[in-house]
C-alpha cells in the first residue's frame, strides 16, 4: 500500500482521527489489482439484482452515487443495497443527493460531499439532523467539478491532474485529498489544486440497454458515469433491457460502457423509478416533494416515508403499483418524451405535494 | 396561467434585471432557480442569440417548459450535444462561457460565496445546507460572474461562515494571486439593488437600487458597510408590461419559480 501524504490543515479542520479510512479512494494498485483480476472475457454476465448486490456490494466499500441526482439514477438497485443492510460504506459523487437514502438506515457512514438536496425543492434538513447527530461523517469536500475531475483523471490513466477549480476556497481546507502546489512548468507565481485520480470500491449505473455481456448504452447525460465505470473497482450495469450484443454494436451510438468493466449484468426495467429515465420515464414530483417535505420535517417522518417506500416493496413492480400502476407509468411516458420534444407539448402542471394537501397522486 | 393584472412580485422583477446582464451572441451558463427564468426571458427578449448551457452539459436545448433541475430532459431538449460534466465546466475554463449566474446563501463584501453552511462550526452548524454542487467550479473558472440571491443582513455578512466560492477573496488583486480564472463576480443582484464592485479595493458598491429604496436603506439590508458610487444612485429599470407578459405567459408560466413562496 503506497503512503498518502493527505492534506494535514484538511484532516484537522475535519477532525479525522484514523487516515487510512481515505485510502482506497485513492489506491491506485488495488484498483488496477482489481480490473487485472476481474474477467477479461466476453462471458454472461447476468445475475439477479439481489445476487449482484450481494456479491459485489460490500461492507465498508466506497460506493458512488450516479446519473444526477435524480436523472438516470439507480434508486431501485440502491434500495436493494439497503434492503440488504450493508454497512460502513462511504459515498461519493457529483452529486451526492442519495445518500441522506443509505444514512437513513446505517449504510453509509462516511460522506465525500459535493452536493445534497433537490435543487429547487429544498435542501436536506434531513442529512442536516444526522450529520449534526453523528450518523455520517464528511471524510471530504468537494465541488462537482472537482469529482469529476478525479473520476475523470482514473478514465484518462493519470495519477491525477491539476485543477484550477476549489484554489482558495474553504473546500481545499475540508478535503485531505487535494494540495495546492505551484504550476511546476511555469516561473511565475500559479497556483494550482492537484486533484488525484478517484477510484471508488463499486458503482451501479443504470442504462437504458446492455447486452449480457456488459455492453451498456447510456442515452441522455452521462454525467460522470464513463469516468466512474472506467474507475472503480467492481462495476454492476443494471438495464432497462438486455438487447442482443449486435444491437449495441450497430444502432446503439452515443454513450457506450465497454463490457469489460462490467462484473454484473441486471435486467432491471424502471430501475430509475421514482427518478427521471431519459427517453423513457419522467420523474414522479410528488413523490420527491414527499420526500423533502414531509420526509425533511422530522427524523420520524424520514422513517416511515422511507420504510413504507423502501423496505415495504420488494422490487420496482411494486414500487410503481404504489406510485399508480400502468396509469403512472403511461403519464411518466407521456410526460418525458413531450419533455424532451418527442411527443405533442403537454400540460405539467399537477397537484403538487404540500404538508397541507395531499393528492395521492404521483404523477 | 397567471393573472396579468397582478403587479410584478420582486422574484419577476429579479428575473428582468438578470436578463439584463446578458448581451446577444454570448454562451451563457445558467444554475438552478430564477436565472433560468432570466436566461429564457433574454432569449425571448432582446438576446434571441445566445446559446444557453447547463450543468448537465446541455448545449443549446431548444426551449420547452421551466426545468426543475439542471440535469432536467429540459436543460438537453434535442440537444446537439450534451457534454460530460467534467467537460461542461471544462467549457468555462477554456474560454467557451461568457457569462454565469449562480445563487447563494450568503455572500460577503468581496462576492465570496457560501452555500455550505450557516454558523461558523464546520461540525455543528446551524445548518448545514447544499455544499458547492457547481457553484465553486463556474465561481473559478468563468470571466463573468454574476450572484443572484435575497438580501438580508444575514445574507450579506462581512465574512461568509464558509468560503464555498471565491469571488474577490480578501480583495485587490487577491483572486488572480490566488491563481483562479477570469474576472470573479461582476455584479450581485437582489430585490432591491444591484451591486458591483469598486474596481481597486473590489469591495461591493451600490450601482442601482430598486425605486422606493434608499442608500440607507440598502445599508440597513446589509451586514457590511456598502461603498457609495459617485454622484446620485439611479434606480433599477423595472420589469416592462412587455417583459411581464412574456414571463407569466411563454416563460414560467406556472410560476415555478417566479411565484412568492407563501408561509
Amino acid at each position: 500500500m503506497a503512503k498518502y501524504l493527505y492534506n494535514q490543515e484538511a484532516v484537522a479542520n475535519l477532525k479525522l482521527s484514523d487516515m487510512s479510512v481515505l485510502d482506497r479512494l485513492v489506491d491506485f494498485e488495488s484498483a488496477r489489482a482489481a480490473h487485472l483480476k476481474k474477467e477479461h472475457a466476453k462471458k454472461d454476465k447476468r445475475m439477479s439484482l439481489a445476487e449482484a448486490v450481494s456479491t459485489f456490494v460490500q461492507d465498508g466499500d466506497v460506493i458512488t452515487d450516479a446519473g444526477f441526482s435524480y436523472v438516470r439514477t439507480p434508486h431501485q438497485a440502491f434500495n436493494e443495497v439497503i434492503r440488504q443492510g450493508k454497512k460502513n460504506l462511504q459515498m461519493i459523487g457529483a452529486p451526492n443527493t442519495n445518500q441522506s437514502f443509505f444514512i437513513s438506515y446505517g449504510c453509509v457512514a462516511y460522506s465525500h460531499n459535493s452536493y445534497s438536496g433537490a435543487e429547487m425543492r429544498g435542501i436536506d434538513r434531513s442529512y442536516d439532523r444526522m450529520l449534526k447527530a453523528g450518523r455520517v461523517k464528511i471524510l471530504s469536500e468537494w465541488s462537482h467539478g472537482g469529482v469529476a475531475q478525479g473520476f475523470k483523471a482514473a478514465q484518462l490513466g493519470t495519477p491525477g491532474v491539476f485543477s484550477k477549480q476549489m484554489l482558495a476556497s474553504d473546500i481545499v481546507r475540508y478535503n485531505p485529498y487535494l494540495k495546492v502546489m505551484q504550476h511546476p512548468l511555469r516561473g511565475d507565481h500559479d497556483p494550482v489544486v492537484f486533484v488525484p485520480a478517484l477510484y471508488p470500491d463499486v458503482a451501479i449505473i443504470h442504462c437504458h440497454a446492455a447486452d449480457k455481456y456488459g455492453n451498456a448504452y447510456i442515452y441522455g447525460p452521462a454525467v460522470n458515469d464513463l469516468a466512474v465505470a472506467a474507475a472503480t473497482r467492481k462495476l454492476i450495469i443494471t438495464a432497462e433491457e438486455i438487447v442482443p450484443e449486435n444491437d449495441i454494436r450497430y444502432n446503439k451510438k452515443g454513450s457506450i460502457i465497454p463490457f469489460f468493466y462490467a462484473d454484473a449484468v441486471v435486467e432491471l426495467p424502471f430501475g430509475a423509478v421514482p427518478g427521471n429515465m431519459p427517453g423513457y420515464y419522467y420523474w414522479s414530483r410528488q413523490w420527491w416533494e414527499k420526500l423533502m417535505r414531509f420526509g425533511g420535517a422530522s427524523d420520524e417522518n424520514m422513517k416511515s416515508f422511507l420504510d413504507e417506500w423502501i423496505m415495504g416493496t420488494k422490487d420496482q413492480f411494486e414500487f410503481i403499483d404504489k406510485l399508480g400502476g400502468a396509469k403512472w407509468i403511461a403519464e411518466a411516458r407521456r410526460q418525458t418524451k413531450a419533455a424532451e420534444g418527442d411527443n405533442e407539448d403537454i400540460d405539467f402542471s399537477y397537484e403538487e405535494y404540500t404538508l397541507k394537501h395531499d393528492s395521492g397522486l404521483y404523477y | 396561467m397567471q393573472d396579468l393584472n397582478v403587479p410584478a412580485n420582486p422574484l419577476e422583477t429579479l428575473a428582468y434585471i438578470i436578463a439584463q446582464q446578458i448581451h446577444d451572441h454570448s454562451i451563457v451558463y445558467i444554475g438552478t432557480g430564477i436565472p433560468m427564468v432570466a436566461g429564457i426571458l433574454a432569449k425571448k427578449t432582446h438576446a434571441p442569440n445566445i446559446t444557453i448551457v447547463y450543468e448537465s452539459g446541455g448545449q443549446d436545448p431548444i426551449q420547452g417548459d421551466m426545468p426543475w433541475s439542471v440535469g432536467c430532459p429540459f436543460t438537453w431538449r434535442k440537444s446537439p450535444t450534451i457534454m460530460e460534466m467534467s467537460y461542461s465546466f471544462a467549457q468555462c475554463y477554456n474560454g467557451y462561457v461568457d457569462i454565469g449566474f449562480l445563487g447563494f446563501a450568503q455572500v460577503d463584501m468581496y462576492g465570496n460565496v457560501n452555500t455550505h453552511i450557516i454558523g461558523k462550526d464546520f461540525h455543528k452548524p446551524k445548518v448545514r445546507l447544499t455544499g458547492s454542487g457547481g457553484n465553486n467550479d463556474l465561481s473559478s473558472l468563468t470571466e463573468n460572474m454574476v450572484l443572484v440571491g435575497l438580501q438580508t443582513p444575514d445574507k450579506f455578512p462581512e465574512k461568509v461562515d464558509f468560503i464555498t466560492s471565491v469571488g474577490h477573496l480578501t480583495g485587490g488583486n487577491s483572486r488572480q494571486e490566488a491563481g483562479l480564472i477570469g474576472n470573479g463576480p461582476s455584479a450581485v443582484i437582489s430585490p432591491w439593488g444591484v451591486y458591483d464592485f469598486e474596481p481597486v479595493s473590489k469591495r461591493m458598491r451600490v450601482k442601482t437600487l430598486t425605486p422606493g429604496v434608499t442608500f440607507d436603506i440598502a445599508q440597513q439590508l446589509t451586514g457590511f458597510e456598502l461603498l457609495r458610487p459617485a454622484g446620485e444612485i439611479p434606480e433599477t429599470k423595472l420589469i416592462t408590461p412587455e417583459a411581464l407578459k412574456i414571463v407569466r405567459t411563454e416563460v414560467d408560466p406556472r410560476g415555478v419559480f417566479t411565484t412568492m413562496p407563501t408561509a
